[in-house]
């Protein structure tokens, strides 16, 4: 019999990131209301069109209500109790990296996120966004030359406002649900991308959030858009520290790919997660959408999913474009008390779309994981495909895997398949794994790290060695 | 919607049952489901609110049963016919079930039921009179196969329950057939209790004909060591909804079945199943399929549920889904919900078409694409059917499904 509690050593890490900075920051009172939306927009001297678009989606989150389908339980949210706009102060405006609190940059620099003399080291252009705000933007000059744009969404709101005007909200429209919708009404920062027709990324670009007050909530925003035959590698890291009291992380993501554009999107989701009894954690409400516009088109989604107390999120793909391509690879880990509801959504739309579906679950401790997926072929998506693979592990007799793929179809010409199964740590494979030397705690972590290989694969390279450090889990070797 | 309406005002009366009352009482709250429940949500309202339409019927028409009778030694039972059955032998015993052990029984599962989980059963419950429920006790072994109808007549709304107690090593083969005439509706609502060491093979065929309606629930509870295989068909229905609901009260017990369903035209036809494993080393195999063609819509839903107490629990679950027409739909979610941790458990889910290559491969061999068609779909439909116990052999199903329009 595998010793149960060694297992579970086995999975157990203490959270690394769970420190506070401690920075003057610029707060706004707590609670929602309009003058709160006007006081954000008038901050960040938003253009009249986006002050409209926050107030509209406002009003239509006050008629809409909390869903509680997921197989998730917490406590009330208290929207009146949080702030939405927190910000560190520091010089009105930065014209280099050395103007930035070197406390900020000591914050990063902790995090193992290049912002100064590393980021020489790496290729890999980091957009920082510290509670509502972005901090810094590495590589612009450079991703310039290419005519990439790489900056915060305020910036973007000043700079290229026609594209925003354009773009915002075209994938995930403020009355999409109850969460976006109140992204919508508050989002705060968040990163914008726009690589222009031809143009294949030099780098990958990356953002790094860090919520650092226990009080404000982060509603951050992701806009990326890839004009025809482009190409863009895209990845996400978040890590919060350790309170006792939950915050909430609403945030909205909207893909746009043209005819024979690439985005891939790659997250390690490392929030803190609670301590053992379940106490503090981030709340994790997040809206991913990408929309395949047009032909050939392809978005791929990836995600190392290790944290926050409450997970709810469903990357999907609108797949519009004739062969256009969606893809989502997925690793969720839970332990102690988290619960995650997460999964993803292909629409197929367009004739002879794609789609695959690859989702590790690994549930340890008293926690909850669910996978909840949708398939769906329109009428028009003839000759189009899909293809889902959901696989949970369970470690110890408390935590709990559920599947609910919803698969439909109206399309006679097309096809899908969807798998599941469940297991546990195989004895056998341990005791062989033990029998030729190999320590208990590693031969799990092989284990476990050979069910995540076929997502594990997918994450980019330069993104490979942090979500090795962020994993809660001892990973060694299988990644990249 | 007369019926709905009389539930809501729920009139005293004296000639209803004890058990009416109860589950008249349970749903005058909320008569009808929760058209957002996951359980109802696909569910077409109107073709539902086309079932409650006709009134209750009192008094069934005459009952021609759709194939010879195959051997003498089959007993043949019509829910609503049959007052006093009472059939001892040397090696079996089948009785009718006092009235006492009967309400205790239904008192006893209505505790339990949920509005919406449970909402057929209730309505079925709560129309069901004393003549339209068979309660039956079966014992022994060498028991000669048994045939259960369950009819609709036209313009009418019929209830029928079925209670069947199959004792300690008991070994039977039962075969339920469900038929609805032209504009009917059958509430058909059955309960099996399968005490240790007992096996059924059990085949369940449900057919309408034009614009009849069905509302099948299954309830099965399995004790140690029972082995239950389920065959269903259900076919030539406006609306059909089919609910199963398995328990193996404490594991150790295995589960088979075998279901196919078939819509046609503009027919809904849909598959719920739960399986709750309530104690270790449970066993279970099922495989559903539809088929759905012109404008028709089918759904499975299906969920596993494997709690902490079910360790080495095997399950499986694969639903197979034929979509023939483009402005037909399927809707399918396998689900589990998965505990214990040493547990094997998988669930898979496929819709296509025909297959083009095997079409393609008989054509070159001069087969029409009707012929070759047919013959794809003999072999599908062939796995579920011969799985039916009894009429594999005498009652050609598989001819009335491929020539049926």
């Amino acid at each position: 019999m595998v010793n149960e509690n060694l297992v579970k050593d086995a999975v157990k890490e203490p959270y690394k990131y769970g420190f506070v900075t401690d920075i003057e920051t610029e707060k706004i009172e707590k609670g929602l209301n309009e003058d709160i939306i006007r006081l954000i927009s008038q901050k960040k001297e938003e253009p009249k069109f986006l002050l409209d678009f926050r107030l509209k989606a406002f009003k239509k989150w006050q008629k809409m209500k909390e869903p509680d389908w997921a197989a998730l339980g917490y406590k009330k949210i208290d929207y009146q109790d949080i702030i939405y706009y927190s910000a560190p102060k520091q010089k009105e405006k930065i014209s280099s990296l050395d103007e930035v609190d070197p406390k900020l940059l000591e914050t990063f620099d902790k995090l193992g996120i290049p912002l100064t003399e590393q980021k020489k080291l790496t290729n890999v252009a980091v957009d920082a966004v510290f509670d509502s705000v972005s901090i810094a933007t590495t590589f612009r000059e450079e991703l310039a030359e290419h005519g990439v744009i790489f900056c915060s969404i305020s910036e973007a709101v000043k700079n290229h406002a026609d594209l925003i005007e354009k773009y915002l909200g075209t994938v995930v429209p403020a009355s999409d649900n109850y969460f976006a919708a109140l992204n919508s009404a508050v989002f705060s920062d968040g990163s914008f991308v726009y690589i222009p027709k031809g143009v294949s990324c030099p780098m990958d670009l990356s953002s790094y959030f860090r919520i650092n007050s226990g009080d404000s909530g982060q509603f951050e925003r992701t806009l990326i858009i890839a004009e025809e035959s482009s190409s863009v590698s895209y990845l996400e890291g978040c890590t919060a520290p350790m309170f006792d009291t939950n915050t909430l992380h609403a945030a909205v993501v909207e893909l746009i790919a043209l005819d024979d554009a690439t985005i891939k999107y790659s997250t390690v989701q490392n929030w803190y997660a609670g301590d053992e009894a379940g106490i503090g954690g981030i709340f994790n409400f997040v809206t991913k959408r990408g929309k395949c516009l047009g032909r050939r088109s392809k978005i791929s989604w990836s995600q190392v999913e290790t944290g926050s107390a409450i997970t709810w999120k469903y990357p999907s793909c609108l797949l519009l474009g004739e062969e256009s391509v969606g893809e989502f690879y997925s690793v969720a880990l839970t332990n102690n008390l988290q619960q995650a509801d997460t999964g993803t959504k292909m629409i197929h739309i367009g004739p002879k779309t794609k789609s695959t579906i690859v989702s590790k679950g690994i549930s340890a401790g008293n926690s909850k994981n669910s996978y909840r997926g949708l398939v769906k072929m329109g009428t028009k998506a003839t000759g189009s495909r899909n293809y889902s693979q959901c696989d949970s592990m369970l470690i110890g007799d408390q935590a709990s895997a559920n599947t609910f793929p919803y698969i439909k179809s109206q399309q006679a010409n097309s096809e899908i398949e969807h798998e599941a199964s469940t297991c546990r740590i195989s004895e056998d494979q341990l005791f062989y794994l033990q029998s030729r030397g190999i320590e208990f705690e590693e031969a799990v972590s092989m284990m476990v790290s050979g069910f995540c290989r076929d997502v594990f694969n997918q994450l980019p390279m330069e993104f490979a060695a942090e979500a090795d450090k962020l994993l809660a889990l001892k990973l060694e070797g299988s990644v990249g | 919607m007369e019926i709905i309406e009389k539930i809501k005002t729920n009139k005293p009366d004296d000639n209803l049952t004890e058990i009416q009352k109860i589950c008249l009482h349970k749903l005058q709250s909320s008569p009808l489901p929760n058209p957002k429940n996951e359980l109802w949500r696909l569910s077409n309202k109107s073709k539902l609110s086309n079932f409650l339409d006709y009134s209750v019927n009192k008094k069934d028409s005459k009952f021609d049963i759709p194939y010879p009778k195959n051997s003498q030694s089959t007993i043949r039972l019509i829910i609503g016919e049959n007052c006093q059955i009472k059939l001892i032998n040397k090696n079996y015993s089948i009785q009718q079930l006092s009235e006492d052990e009967l309400q205790k029984y239904i008192k006893e599962q209505i505790s339990f039921f949920r509005q919406n989980e449970n909402w057929s059963d209730l309505l079925n419950l709560s129309l069901s009179c004393k003549k339209n429920i068979l309660g039956l006790k079966i014992n022994g072994s060498k028991i000669p196969p048994i045939e259960i109808f369950s009819h609709a007549s036209s313009n009418s709304l019929n209830a029928k329950t079925l209670v069947i107690f199959l004792e300690k090593n008991c070994d039977v083969e039962l075969l339920q057939v469900n038929l609805g005439k032209e504009n009917s509706s059958l509430s058909q609502s059955t309960f099996f209790c399968l005490k240790e060491n007992s096996s059924v093979n059990h085949g369940v065929v449900s057919y309408g004909e034009n614009r009849s309606n069905l509302l099948n629930s299954l309830n099965v509870i399995q004790q140690k060591n029972s082995s239950y295989n389920l065959g269903t068909l259900h076919f030539k229905f406006n609306y059909a909804r089919f609910e199963i609901s398995i328990k193996q009260s404490a594991g150790n017990a295995k589960t088979n079945i075998k279901g196919l369903q078939i819509t046609k035209r503009d027919e809904q036809i849909s598959t719920y199943t739960k399986i709750e494993f309530n104690g270790p080393n449970g066993f279970l195999d099922q495989i559903n399929k539809s088929l759905a063609d012109n404008k028709s819509h089918a759904i499975f839903e299906g969920s596993i549920i494997v709690p902490k107490n079910a360790q080495r629990t095997d399950a499986s679950q694969l639903s197979r889904n034929l979509l023939l027409s483009n402005l037909a739909q399927i809707d399918t979610k396998p689900q589990l919900e998965i505990i214990a941790d040493d547990v094997k458990c998988k669930h898979g889910a496929t819709i296509s078409q025909l297959n083009e290559e095997e079409l393609f491969y008989m054509r070159t061999r001069g087969i029409t694409l009707t012929e070759a068609s047919k013959l794809q779909l003999s072999s599908y439909f062939q796995e579920i059917i011969s799985f039916i116990p009894i009429s594999k052999d005498k009652w050609d199903l598989l001819d009335k499904l491929l020539n049926e329009n």
